[in-house]
């Protein structure tokens, strides 16, 4: 597990420097001839590792929060831990690897700036940081744990289910540890295979007593992690990993909150419902812009945000208005988080569907490597299902 | 690139190496590489004060003689004793020289809860409650560790530990009205019986899952750390459950993050059905406390001073030196595991009874007593009478109490009713209007929204447990 961890980070880390670097180690020790040329004289296409499936789009720069930097998912989710630590003393983060910074840096310089107590390594057992993260949190303390990737927090899924969820109902609200935090990398990465690219949201959609929250962009991102870290239930925050580096916006510096339970609107329509999280946000957007380009269809575009509790209401307002939904996400089909917001929509909204509500979703299959570009919900099935549902 | 050549020479082909061959390369001089150039044969062998192991992970001295460590099961860590079976002191100097009311206190609480044990164990065979988990023959263990720790300490039990509280002095009232799940328990009739929790009293509620107690009772006691709060956490659990992943990750976060802590653990001999001999093979579970670098003894359980003593200076050293001890407190379970139980099918009646007769922490205690003329028959006998009558009095007002408002089924999920839920709170409400003959409404208090909903305002307003 952590060899791989490790091996992710490597591997996005020599992805930035580039493969030049590479070119000239191979070239110099005469390696070169017959392996890849940029434009081979026999016609081959080389094969080059594919661009992502989605385009980033930023949100334009808040002006309510105060001055804002340049910052992406990373430096974000970063800023909201350095907020956190300043405003509250008894906040900690610990998890494999946070001390120098994280695989994923999301804790770069915070173990100087707050001290070795604050921020801090654990050993490498996810099922104790959970249940450690919940007893500082039953103490009153803010416990911010790591876990390292989505994929590896089912060791602590018991801590997790059985015992941060039900602490408060359980003990009649004598206890609690709504000042815990989880966060782990979640969703697809290019080259995660089955286990650096997992999006488990549906398993924790069936956990009454946590919350659950995936952010599309830096300025999301810090707001909502911060609600969640304030929160005074144990909340899940799942980073998109694919975009620590590749989503850059303007971000307050400043500590701001972005509302839990609260779909957004990011774009209103009139023909269709499309609604997402996390990094296929962007992939439906651009999914919305073709349908009124090329079929003039008018698309909403709503952001999720919080799976658990879902915001029932602004889905549903929008569907009576437009008729048609559309939900996708990368997880697999079956039992993915889309049957759940179908299955309500059709109790609540039965009598103002125009078609059947569609999923685009990952296969029921285990996350897989190099058929990753096949897998993924992307555009084109999004547009095609967008294509019959108008159709219908 | 000459740099690769010759290394290739050296190594064989380069190939080899890989990326990080080439990278090592590219460094001359590195530590690696240095160490990694091979000598010309020599015969000579200079002894090298430096020839010690230099491994990051482990650093003891090398060994040329091929040997493995035999795991000490036969001897084993000794157990630790104060009384020998019939009450006496064996060695004057580890006699805790406790004052009379403070040893009548160790009686009245181990012999209070055998009492309300006896009484509550049968009102579950007559279908009065649904469930029940006694204590027989671990009294000494709850109350000889409860009483060397600050009334402040946190404790964190598995389930079979309600000595402690009745050590703390938590009331019969409350004991039976989460046993029977009605208005006056603080739980609001939420879990089975036996589940208790006394924020005022320090006592975490206990959950069902078994050792998920221990990684969180380390990470409270690291958030005592950072608090200089001079409070250790006490953790207990069963021999059974120190099989379960949770509490290895316990001891080793105990230990790595030097955390206040004292693991408890009562080996009583079984997990429900299953006998040491098929839960581990080592020497019980103290002897896995030096394998994660942590202070370890192991006691008698049944002789309450050794309990004692052993807790006390675990709790002196925890706070001083935040590190973890670890306690293995050898007792038996002279009762079923619990109402669910019969363990006729798997031990002799027996084997019970010589502990029963032999070697139980009440009579060890009440012999102690006797020999220091603090309590004699006369008073045995008032004070069994008296006991009996105050659990008496104390379950039959618990039985005659109504069960709580059913609204509060939806309530303290979230700190929060999100809106989900409340919308399922009123379809129950509209649900119980037309089909109400059909629950046991007549055992409930009435159906009061508005109660929840102050309840959750008040949660708000409370703030965090400590």
């Amino acid at each position: 597990m952590a060899a791989l961890a490790a091996t992710a980070g490597g591997l996005l880390r020599l992805r930035a420097a580039g493969a030049e670097g590479q070119w000239r180690r191979l070239r110099g020790a005469g390696l070169l001839r017959g392996l890849l040329q940029p434009d081979s004289a026999t016609g081959v296409a080389a094969q080059r590792r594919l661009v992502a499936h989605f385009t980033f789009q930023p949100d334009p720069e808040p002006q309510e929060y105060g001055q804002t930097q340049k910052m992406n998912l990373f430096q974000a989710i970063t800023s909201a831990l350095d907020n956190s630590l300043a405003k509250d003393p008894t906040a900690v983060i610990f998890g494999e690897d946070v001390a120098f910074g994280g695989v994923f840096r999301c804790t770069v310089g915070l173990r100087d700036k707050y001290g070795k107590d604050r921020v801090f390594n654990t050993p490498l057992c996810e099922q104790g940081i959970v249940g450690f993260g919940i007893g500082i949190a039953v103490t009153g303390a803010t416990a911010i744990a790591e876990i390292q990737f989505a994929d590896y927090i089912f060791p602590a899924f018991d801590q997790i289910v059985n015992e941060a969820a039900k602490y408060r109902y359980r003990s009649g609200d004598l206890f609690n540890c709504g000042s815990l935090t989880i966060r782990a990398p979640w969703g697809c990465v290019g080259h995660g295979a089955l286990y650096h690219s997992q999006s488990p949201e549906a398993f924790f959609a069936h956990c009454p007593g946590i919350k659950v929250v995936v952010p599309r962009s830096p300025f999301q991102a810090k707001g909502l992690l911060l609600s969640c870290i304030e929160d005074k239930n144990p909340c899940i925050f799942f980073e998109p990993k694919i975009l620590y580096r590749a989503a850059v916006e303007q971000v307050p510096v400043e500590p701001y909150n972005v509302p839990l339970s609260q779909a957004e609107v990011i774009q209103e329509g009139s023909d269709i419902t499309l609604v997402a999280w996390g990094t296929q946000v962007h992939v439906i957007r651009e999914v919305a812009a073709m349908a009124q380009e090329k079929l003039g269809v008018s698309c909403e575009v709503i952001d999720l945000r919080t799976i658990l509790p879902w915001d029932v209401d602004t889905v549903c307002k929008s569907v009576i208005k437009t008729g048609r939904l559309l939900i996708s996400h990368e997880a697999p089909l079956t039992g993915g988080f889309a049957s759940e917001i179908s299955s309500t929509v059709q109790e609540e909204c039965f009598l103002n569907l125009e078609a059947p509500i569609s999923r685009v979703c990952g296969y029921d299959t285990p996350f897989p490597h190099i058929f990753e570009p096949f897998y993924i919900p992307d555009k084109w099935k999004c547009y095609d299902a967008l294509r019959k549902m108008i159709n219908y | 690139m000459a740099v690769a050549a010759a290394a290739a020479r050296v190594w064989g082909s380069s190939r080899g190496l890989g990326r990080t061959g080439l990278l090592l390369l590219r460094r001359p001089g590195a530590r690696g590489l240095a160490r990694s150039l091979p000598r010309r044969q020599e015969q000579q062998h200079f002894p090298s004060l430096d020839d010690k192991p230099q491994f990051p992970g482990a650093s003891a001295e090398f060994i040329d003689k091929l040997e493995f460590i035999q795991p000490n099961v036969i001897s084993g860590i000794p157990v630790y004793r104060v009384m020998d079976r019939q009450g006496q002191i064996i060695n004057p100097s580890e006699d805790p020289h406790l004052p009379q009311e403070k040893v009548l206190k160790f009686y009245r609480s181990m012999t209070l809860l055998n009492t309300m044990d006896r009484i509550l164990y049968e009102s579950q065979r007559q279908g009065r409650i649904s469930f029940y988990m006694t204590n027989y023959g671990e009294e000494g263990t709850h109350v000889g560790s409860a009483a060397a720790l600050d009334n402040t300490d946190l404790v964190f039990g598995q389930y079979r530990e309600a000595g402690v509280l009745m050590y703390r002095d938590y009331p019969l009232e409350l004991f039976m009205a989460q046993c029977y799940g009605n208005v006056s328990d603080l739980g609001k009739g939420r879990q089975m019986p036996v589940h208790y929790g006394c924020r005022e009293r320090h006592f975490v509620t206990i959950s069902s899952p078994l050792a998920t107690q221990i990684p969180q009772a380390v990470g409270a006691a690291y958030a005592a750390k950072r608090a200089n709060a001079n409070r250790v956490v006490i953790c207990y659990f069963g021999e059974g459950a120190a099989s379960e992943g949770d509490a290895h990750a316990g001891f080793n976060f105990a230990a790595t993050l030097e955390c206040p802590i004292i693991f408890f653990c009562r080996n009583n001999g079984y997990a429900i059905s299953t006998p040491t001999s098929e839960q581990y093979r080592g020497d019980g579970i103290a002897a896995r406390g030096p394998g994660y670098g942590i202070m370890s003894i192991r006691v008698d359980g049944n002789d309450v001073f050794a309990v004692y003593n052993a807790t006390k200076e675990a709790r002196r050293r925890a706070v001083a030196e935040n590190q973890p001890f670890l306690i293995e407190a050898m007792t038996y379970r002279i009762g079923h595991h619990s109402t669910s139980d019969d363990s006729s099918a798997y031990r002799s009646v027996d084997e019970v009874n010589y502990w029963d007769k032999q070697d139980h922490p009440i009579s060890r205690l009440r012999h102690y007593l006797q020999s220091r003329g603090w309590w004699d028959d006369e008073q045995e006998k008032a004070w069994r009478k008296q006991s009996r009558k105050k659990v008496m009095e104390a379950f039959e007002q618990a039985e005659r109490k109504p069960k709580p408002n059913p609204s509060l089924l939806f309530s303290d999920v979230y700190q929060e009713m999100p809106a989900q839920l409340r919308k399922q709170q009123e379809a129950l409400a509209r649900h119980l209007q037309t089909y109400g003959e059909h629950y046991p409404l007549d055992h409930f208090e009435k159906w009061d929204k508005a109660a929840v909903q102050q309840s959750d305002q008040e949660a708000i307003r409370a703030g965090p447990a400590q």
